[in-house]
């Protein structure tokens, strides 16, 4: 019915759409470990992008139950006149009893999984683990910002005893037009061309990994990884593609009019694990 | 010489008016099967001040025809616009007429017609030139030497009663009921064949007369306005069901934007809801769609539109009348806490056969009818439509991408007219919808892994229906709708994802209506429904893990294949009884209906309806009318299965309804009427906020609503050039989905409903109708300001208000249609263009967000769209 009824309905089409980078936005968060055991120190990344302010912080906090469909329960006062640039012990302190566990650029994010996060559980259900969450909060540069200025997200961190436990993804490289651009480097773009983008996987990104179904047999999968694109301006001929297909065609803009144009892609395998690449562009 | 013209505008142009005796239910619609004719003509003599003046005209009056043929009322609906005495001439002219009485499938019933007297003084007369020849006369000894046929040109029907005259000689004779006329001992020599007649456009014919031998000359007059042929002249009807509002198919097809179709002119009446475009769904009174019920000829059906929303399934030329009630219905009807309606399909059939061929911007279709047999007593109809928006849509898509939406339906009907009591039908039809999407290779639809591949609908409906009514007596009769049918329904994505639902339902309603005397009727009967209904699910995760919402949840496929097997043999008894001595004036409509619904494994349920109707004739034209009632109605299909070994607990949903209303006739054309009403509902199936698991219900009786307001309708009826109407309602529909938790308005309430819709005939067979409507937004529940879901790769956005507390903005738009019609002598050609939302409207229908919530927009409904179409009608 969607087809018929998008043909006949006049749709509008003024709202902002995913794949376009206008506003201050955070686009991926990888835990290391990607899947770990209780005692496990993890370690965060984040692709956080704001093509019009700089990034004055991004605030971390974990937890092992309690959260929601919005992520950990976190008291929205305990950071209302939080200085990241003046923590006092009292402060974390605080802080750290309602999870916060990092402050970047000050402070980097390290959650470590409690020793008794799987204690109660069955030895098949620790297998199968549970799943923390962590928030992350971005901050704008700008003065006072609002709720409305933040960008929040969160992430699920598997948390098990599994014998295959997961690994994060590794793109190896991304190419324009087949020409691989090294990171660092800026790609020069004629304006109103199409590129094609593509990117590599390492040999071990794609994992095999068992799993008991509600049978109790074992099975073995293989994961199915998927790409998100993302860009400043352009447009693209596809904004995700579903492994094996790991590339698109971007259209560079006729009369680009953006700051710090560029190109993001960001792999997820499903199961927790996720990694990113990106390419500076300049328009000739 | 001054010659006075009757016009007839119509061969049968009438409502049947009450019969109290009939067996036939009256909210069936009984259609005419003979059409009451001229038998005594009186003419009216020319007025003196008309005569002087050099005035001519036609008066238009509505004649009240008994049972026995006998004028009971003659009343003006237009005049001449004159003072001179042309109106009272023609209705006292009219009073003294005869009438072979009309005839529906019992008998002979009182009607109403529309008829046309007209006033043309003879040429001689007004020009004073005299050139009075001296004719013989005609004496029965001489022999015919002139003779023919009249017949309307387009239709071929024969047209009785019409003068035929023969210039510059004094000579007339009337056509007989074949439209034949003869004249004897006719001079030979030239002379010109002139037929005058209001209406019609004026004809003359010269042939030349022999005296040796005979002429023969058949002449074709051509109708001014075909139009309103076969117009139902007035919606003023005495029913059991008092909220009853019945369509002539006349005005169906000249609405704007409705492709002629029922359903969409029903949601133009007070009470309905606008629908968002493309679903098709019916809300009546504040309902879900589901809780209203669409009937064919008396048999429950589950889809009324094909896909999309745009056409029923039903070929309109086939539907007799659609019975629109919003509520307060009788016990006839039941499993419905909603609305009904009830599309009857053609009882009567023409003697010559008619073929139709339509076409539009998204179908083509065919009809056939006729009779067979030496005496006609074999009608039939069979139409076919077939869509080809599957054929159009590739041409706008791009390379690899796949949208088919394809339907095709088909009717075929018996129908015994033959002579005899008995009234024995046989309809079958169906139709099928299928929509396939598609993507090329490689071409990721979403990131779910599990959302790829071929989109596939399908939903098809099949049923065979004997109608057989025979009078056990005089006041005792039988009436059996036995029939069979096949639903089919099924949903694939790919190879994850997939529903198949199949049904093989047997139905049948019977009834023995007893009719003691003009004062009481009573109508035991039964509604049988059964069936058994095998079913396939595969999912790609276990609905549990659905509940989880978990992206991260390994998945593992989930299949349910079973048989679910369901019967109810609901028993109902209604009465009509008229106490007071003029039985028209009071009617009270007690009744009572027995619901159960077994659903082996899972559950027996049963309950008691009594409902009650009452319409009193305050005075002539005016009228009170009322209903209070119980409705109920069971869970539904996919309400009532539970995956385990427990009985699923679920009981009737339940509607107490009532109303109160006043109609009044303004003249014989307009009528007002207003009414309030107020419907509690209960028990209604929620989710189970006790859900935790597959080993619970998924739903519970949990939740309560109810709905208020008031209906206005003011209608004109197709009479003379105009018809329309003007409806307005005033509502408000609230539920509660658990016991604590506070009232919301429901999904489709919508505080105002105004629709005005009407139109015109204008000469050269060109009629324009318009349609415009104001709705009240549906409410919207609000969302801002989302939260990134990382694994999910979505926003979760927060809800910064209560459940549909804010509303889409209001709808509006104006429609037109233009209709040409064009007449040859054996067939004719309808052109006509749709102006859809012509003055661009804003009609949002559904809220859009960006994707994190931080934006707001409108999916809008059709743009200014100027649909053309053309029906073709051939008659042999």
């Amino acid at each position: 019915m969607t087809p018929l009824l998008t043909l006949l309905a006049c749709t509008t089409s003024e709202l902002s759409e995913s794949w376009q980078i206008d506003r201050l936005r955070v686009l991926a968060v990888a835990a290391e470990p990607a899947e770990p055991r209780p005692g496990d120190t993890v370690t965060f990344t984040s692709l956080v992008v704001s093509p019009e302010v700089e990034v004055a912080a991004t605030i971390w906090f974990a937890c092992l139950t309690g959260g929601d469909d919005f992520g950990c329960d976190v008291d929205p006062s305990l950071l209302e006149d939080l200085d990241p640039e003046a923590l006092t012990s009292d402060d974390l302190e605080a802080l750290a009893a309602a999870g916060f566990i990092g402050a970047e650029p000050f402070l980097p994010p390290v959650w470590a999984v409690p020793t008794d996060a799987l204690d109660g559980l069955t030895p098949d259900q620790r297998r199968e683990g549970l799943t923390a969450l962590v928030n992350v909060t971005a901050v704008p540069d700008i003065p006072s910002p609002t709720e409305q200025d933040l960008e929040l997200a969160y992430k699920r961190v598997p948390v098990s005893e599994a014998e295959t436990p997961n690994h994060n993804p590794v793109i190896t490289s991304i190419r324009v037009d087949g020409v691989e651009i090294p990171p660092g480097t800026t790609a020069s773009l004629d304006r109103g061309q199409p590129y094609t983008i593509a990117v590599t996987l390492s040999e071990t990104s794609v994992e095999s990994y068992t799993f008991v179904n509600a049978d109790g047999v074992t099975e073995t999968r293989v994961e199915a990884p998927y790409f998100t694109w993302y860009a400043r301006d352009g447009t693209f001929d596809r904004t995700f593609d579903l492994w094996p297909y790991a590339d698109t065609v971007f259209y560079a803009p006729d009369a680009p009019d953006t700051e710090n144009p560029g190109i993001w892609v960001v792999v997820r395998d499903r199961r927790g694990g996720m990694s990113w690449a990106s390419v500076a562009v300049r328009y000739r | 010489m001054i010659h006075m013209l009757l016009a007839l505008t119509t061969p049968a142009v009438a409502q049947p008016a009450p019969d109290p005796t009939a067996a036939t239910s009256e909210a069936e619609l009984p259609p005419l099967v003979k059409d009451p004719a001229l038998v005594t003509f009186v003419e009216a003599p020319y007025p003196d001040a008309a005569r002087a003046a050099g005035v001519e005209g036609t008066v238009l009056l509505a004649i009240e025809v008994a049972e026995t043929g006998a004028v009971t009322n003659v009343s003006v609906l237009q005049g001449t616009g004159t003072d001179l005495g042309l109106e009272a001439a023609a209705v006292e002219a009219a009073r003294q007429f005869v009438f072979s009485p009309a005839e529906d499938a019992t008998g002979p019933v009182p009607v109403v017609i529309e008829f046309g007297y007209g006033f043309v003084l003879d040429s001689a007369a007004t020009n004073g030139a005299a050139p009075e020849l001296t004719a013989p006369t005609t004496p029965e000894e001489l022999p015919v030497n002139l003779d023919g046929q009249l017949v309307e040109m387009g239709t071929r029907r024969p047209l009785a009663g019409f003068v035929v005259r023969l210039e510059p000689l004094a000579l007339e004779a009337t056509t007989d009921a074949d439209g034949r006329y003869t004249f004897r001992g006719v001079p030979a020599g030239p002379v010109t064949i002139r037929v005058v007649r209001p209406g019609f456009a004026a004809l003359e014919q010269a042939v030349v007369v022999s005296t040796t031998e005979l002429t023969t000359a058949k002449l074709w007059l051509r109708n001014e306005s075909y139009a309103s042929a076969g117009v139902i002249g007035y919606y003023r009807q005495e029913s059991a069901e008092v909220s009853k509002r019945t369509i002539s198919m006349e005005e169906i097809r000249r609405i704007p934007g409705t492709f002629g179709d029922p359903i969409r002119v029903v949601q133009t009446l007070p009470g309905a809801a606008r629908t968002p475009f493309g679903t098709g769904f019916l809300v009546i009174r504040g309902s879900n769609p589901e809780d209203s019920g669409v009937y064919v000829d008396g048999i429950r059906i589950p889809y009324i539109y094909h896909i999309g929303g745009f056409e029923s399934v039903i070929n309109p030329d086939l539907v007799a009348a659609v019975d629109y009630l919003p509520g307060g219905f009788g016990p006839r009807y039941g499993r419905s806490t909603g609305g009904v309606v009830d599309v009857s399909t053609r009882r009567e059939f023409p003697e010559r056969t008619h073929v139709t061929w339509s076409t539009d911007l998204l179908d083509s279709g065919a009809l056939v009818m006729g009779t067979v047999g030496k005496k006609n007593e074999h009608g039939f109809g069979v139409a076919a439509r077939r869509s080809y928006v599957d054929a159009i849509l590739p041409l706008f898509l791009d390379d690899g991408f796949v949208a088919k939406p394809s339907w095709w339906d088909y009717q075929a009907k018996y129908q015994w007219q033959g002579d005899g009591p008995d009234e024995l039908s046989v309809l079958v039809f169906g139709f099928e919808d299928v929509l396939i999407a598609s993507t090329p290779p490689g071409f990721a639809q979403s990131t779910d892994a599990d959302g790829q591949g071929e989109l596939g609908t399908k939903y098809s409906t099949h049923r065979v229906l004997v109608r057989w009514e025979h009078p056990l007596s005089e006041s005792l009769a039988f009436h059996l709708i036995p029939s069979f049918g096949r639903d089919y329904a099924s949903f694939n994505l790919g190879n994850s994802w997939s529903i198949v639902q199949e049904q093989w339902l047997t139905e049948i309603r019977a009834e023995l209506p007893w009719t003691p005397n003009e004062h009481v009727k009573i109508v035991p009967g039964i509604d049988f429904v059964g069936g058994v209904s095998p079913f396939a699910v595969t999912l790609p995760f276990n609905p549990e893990q659905f509940a989880e919402t978990d992206p991260l949840a390994e998945r593992e496929p989930y299949v349910i294949e079973d048989v679910q097997t369901g019967w109810g043999p609901d028993l109902y008894l209604l009465t009509e009884l008229r106490p007071l001595a003029d039985p028209d004036r009071l009617l009270l409509t007690p009744g009572v209906r027995f619901n159960f619904v077994s659903i082996p494994g899972e559950y027996d349920i049963y309950s008691f309806d009594p409902r009650f109707a009452a319409k009193w004739e305050v005075f002539d034209g005016g009228r009170l009318k009322g209903s209070a009632g119980l409705y109920h109605q069971p869970p539904q299909p996919f309400q009532s299965y539970r995956g385990d070994e427990l009985p699923v607990e679920l009981g009737f949903e339940r509607s107490i309804s009532g109303s109160l209303g006043w109609e009044q006739d303004i003249g014989q054309a307009v009528q007002v009427e207003a009414e309030v009403f107020y419907k509690a509902l209960d028990n209604l199936i929620v989710s189970n906020p006790d859900f935790d698991g597959l080993e619970d219900q998924f739903f519970a009786n949990n939740g309560v609503g109810r709905a208020y307001g008031v209906e206005v309708l003011a209608r004109h009826a197709p009479i003379g050039n105009f018809f329309g109407w003007v409806s307005y309602t005033l509502s408000r529909s609230e539920r509660r989905d658990q016991p604590n938790e506070d009232w919301y308005p429901f999904d489709y309430d919508q505080t105002h409903i105004f629709v005005a819709t009407g139109g015109y005939k204008l000469p050269w067979d060109i009629e324009v109708s318009a349609k415009v409507e104001y709705v009240t937004g549906n409410p919207t529940t609000p969302y801002s300001l989302g939260v990134y879901d990382v694994d999910q790769d979505s926003y979760q956005a927060f809800q910064t208000g209560a459940g549909n507390s804010e509303r889409l903005p209001p709808y509006w738009a104006v429609s037109g249609r233009i209709d040409k019609l064009f007449t040859f002598k054996s067939w004719q050609l309808d052109i006509y263009v749709d102006l859809l939302n012509a003055l661009h409207g804003v009609n949002p229908e559904f809220e859009l967000y960006n994707y994190d919530y931080t934006e707001k927009s409108y999916i809008e409904g059709l743009p200014f769209i100027p649909s053309p179409g053309f029906e073709a009608k051939f008659q042999f």
